[in-house]
C-alpha cells in the first residue's frame, strides 16, 4: 500500500469492517429491526421511501440550516467585534449573551414554537440560539488576539481605532472567524433538527419523529445517516471556503 | 590611550542655544516617563532625558536592556506620552502629522494577508499624502532599492527574515518621512543577513538624507552606522554619553577595520560598563 493512500484506505477499510460485522451481529443473532436495523434494512428503508421525497425532506432541512446559519453570522460578527472593541459593551452585554446561550435550546424549542408559531421562523430562532455564540466569542476572541505589534504599526502611520480594527484586528480575525463558523455549522445542523421535532411537517428531523412513532426505525436511522454525512460536508465546506478566503493562515487542525 | 579617548569629541551636538534648538528634528526636553507596574509601584524607564537631534543625522540610541532607549523612540512615534517634560518632532517642510514620522519596528510586523506591495502602500491610507505623488510607481522604486521588485506580489509568508525587514524600511519610507525610527531592526536576523541590511541602511541615509533614530543594543552596530552615538544607562535609563563620529561617510566591512572605529566601540563600552579596567 502506498503510504499517502494509507489515511484515504485505512478509514474505508475500517468503516467495511465495522458495517460489515455489524451487519452480521443483527443477522446472527436475529435482533429485531425495531431494536438495531441492519444496514440493508436501512438502504432498503431508504430506498423504499423513494430518493425523490428524501431529497425533499433533505432541501427542507439544508434551507433551515443555512438561513439560520447566515443569520447568525450577520449578528455574530458586528457582536463579536462590538464586544473586543468597547469595554463597556463587552462588560454590559457579555454575561448576557454567556446566560442566553446557557439556555437549554431543546428547552426553549416548544416555547419558542408558541410564541412565534410553527414554521421557518421559529426554527430559524432555535438555529440562531445555538450558532451565534461560538461565531461570536471566536470573532471576539480574534479581535483581541490582534498582535501589539501590528495594532502599533497602525497607530504610528495614523489609523484611528476603529480604522485599526478594521484593517488589522478584523482581518487577523478571519481565522478565528471559521473556527467559530465550523463549531456554528454543526450546531446549526443540531438546532434545525430540534427545530424540526417541534414545529415542522418536513425535513429529516420531522422524518425521524415521524418514522419513529412508525416503529420504522430503519428509516429513523436513515435519516440520521443523512444528517451526519451533511453536517460533515458542511463542516468540510467551511475548510474550503477558508483556504479559499484566508490564504495566507495556517489552516488550523480538523 | 586610544585614539578616541584623546581625540577632541564635539560638546557642541547637545547645543544649548535657543537658535539651534528649534532647528531640532527631534528634541527631547527632561523627558521623564514612568510605568505604574502591577504591584502598583512606580518603575521610572527614563529620567529628565535631554537631547536635540539634528535634521538628517543618523544617531544611534545604545544601552543595555531596561535603559529605556525603545521606550525614548516610542515616545517619538507618539505611542506613549512622556509622564514629564516634553518629545518635539519638528519637520522641515509643511507636512503634518503622521507622515512625518515612521517607525521600524524589530520585528517586521508585515500584514500577513497583504501582499509585499499591498504591506508598502499600507500607511498611504492613513497618512498625509503628498500631492502629486503616484504612490504605487513609488512602493515599486522602493521595493527595486532594496531588490525586491521581483517578490512585489508576494506574500510576508514566502519571504526571509532579511527579505520582510527589507519589506518593512520600504513601508517606512513610503510616505517620504522626515525622520526614521528603527527600534533594534536587526536583532532578531542571522548575523550575515544582519550586515547586509546595516549597509543598506546606511545607503538609504546617504541617499534620502533622512534623520534617523536607531536603537540598538550593539555597540559595533552603532558604531558602524552612526553619525552620532548616545549611550544609556539604565536603572533608571538616563544619557550617559554622547559624541559624534568621524568615521568615513561610505562606510562598509573595511570600516570595521579602522583603528577609530575600535575606539568608538570602546568609547561606548567604557559608557555603559563604566571606566574599567580590562574591559
Amino acid at each position: 500500500m502506498k503510504p499517502n493512500l494509507r489515511p484515504i484506505l485505512l478509514p474505508i477499510i475500517a468503516f467495511v469492517v465495522l458495517i460489515a460485522a455489524w451487519q452480521f451481529i443483527v443477522v446472527a443473532f436475529e435482533i429485531p429491526a425495531f431494536l438495531l436495523p441492519s444496514p440493508s434494512a436501512i438502504l432498503k428503508a431508504a430506498l423504499r421511501f423513494g430518493w425523490p421525497l428524501l431529497t425533499v425532506h433533505t432541501a427542507a432541512t439544508l434551507e433551515t440550516i443555512l438561513l439560520g446559519f447566515a443569520i447568525s453570522v450577520v449578528l455574530s460578527v458586528p457582536l463579536g467585534v462590538m464586544l473586543a472593541s468597547n469595554k463597556l459593551a463587552s462588560e454590559a452585554f457579555y454575561p448576557l449573551l454567556v446566560f442566553t446561550h446557557a439556555i437549554p435550546v431543546i428547552a426553549i424549542a416548544p416555547i419558542v414554537v408558541v410564541s412565534v408559531g410553527t414554521g421557518l421562523n421559529a426554527r430559524l430562532i432555535v438555529v440562531t440560539l445555538i450558532s451565534f455564540f461560538p461565531i461570536m466569542v471566536s470573532t471576539a476572541t480574534g479581535i483581541l488576539n490582534a498582535p501589539k505589534d501590528m495594532l502599533d504599526l497602525g497607530r504610528t502611520v495614523g489609523a484611528s481605532k476603529w480604522q485599526r480594527i478594521a484593517t488589522i484586528a478584523l482581518p487577523h480575525a478571519v481565522p478565528f472567524m471559521f473556527n467559530g463558523f465550523r463549531i456554528g455549522i454543526v450546531g446549526a445542523v443540531i438546532g434545525a433538527v430540534v427545530g424540526e421535532f417541534v414545529s415542522a411537517n418536513s425535513g429529516l428531523g420531522y422524518l425521524v419523529v415521524r418514522s419513529t412513532s412508525d416503529f420504522d426505525i430503519p428509516m429513523a436511522i436513515a435519516a440520521v445517516i443523512i444528517l451526519a454525512v451533511m453536517s460533515v460536508t458542511l463542516y468540510q465546506l467551511t475548510a474550503v471556503v477558508q483556504t479559499r478566503v484566508s490564504p495566507w493562515a495556517p489552516q488550523s487542525e480538523n | 590611550m586610544l585614539m578616541a579617548d584623546s581625540k577632541p569629541l564635539s560638546k557642541a551636538t547637545n547645543t544649548t542655544a535657543a537658535g539651534k534648538a528649534a532647528q531640532d528634528a527631534v528634541r527631547f526636553d527632561h523627558v521623564t516617563i514612568s510605568f505604574q507596574i502591577r504591584s502598583g509601584n512606580e518603575v521610572i524607564a527614563v529620567d529628565g532625558f535631554d537631547l536635540g537631534i539634528q535634521p538628517k543625522q543618523f544617531v544611534a540610541l545604545v544601552g543595555p536592556s531596561g535603559c529605556g532607549k525603545s521606550t525614548l523612540l516610542r515616545a517619538v512615534a507618539g505611542l506613549i506620552d512622556p509622564t514629564k517634560g516634553q518629545v518635539r518632532v519638528n519637520a522641515p517642510d509643511s507636512l503634518s502629522g503622521f507622515a512625518r514620522v515612521a517607525m521600524v519596528f524589530q520585528a517586521p510586523t508585515l500584514l500577513p494577508w497583504k501582499t509585499v506591495l499591498g504591506n508598502v502602500l499600507y500607511p498611504v491610507r492613513f497618512g498625509t499624502k503628498r500631492s502629486g505623488v503616484d504612490y504605487s510607481q513609488r512602493a515599486s522604486e522602493l521595493l527595486d532599492m532594496v531588490g525586491l521588485t521581483r517578490f512585489r506580489d508576494a506574500y510576508p509568508a514566502e519571504l526571509s527574515g532579511g527579505m520582510q525587514q527589507r519589506v518593512a524600511i520600504c513601508r517606512a519610507l513610503i510616505l517620504d518621512p522626515d525622520i526614521l525610527l528603527m527600534d533594534e531592526p536587526f536583532s532578531a536576523l542571522d548575523a550575515l543577513t544582519r550586515e547586509e541590511l546595516q549597509f543598506e541602511v546606511r545607503r538609504v541615509h546617504q541617499k534620502t538624507g533622512k534623520t534617523i533614530l536607531f536603537v540598538t543594543h550593539s555597540m559595533s552596530e552603532a558604531a558602524l552606522l552612526a553619525d552620532r552615538v548616545v549611550v544609556m544607562a539604565a536603572h533608571p535609563g538616563r544619557l550617559k554619553d554622547d559624541f559624534l563620529l568621524d568615521l568615513p561617510t561610505d562606510r562598509d566591512t573595511a570600516t570595521l577595520d579602522l583603528p577609530e572605529f575600535a575606539g568608538y566601540v570602546r568609547r561606548i563600552r567604557d559608557g555603559i560598563y563604566g571606566q574599567r579596567e580590562g574591559k
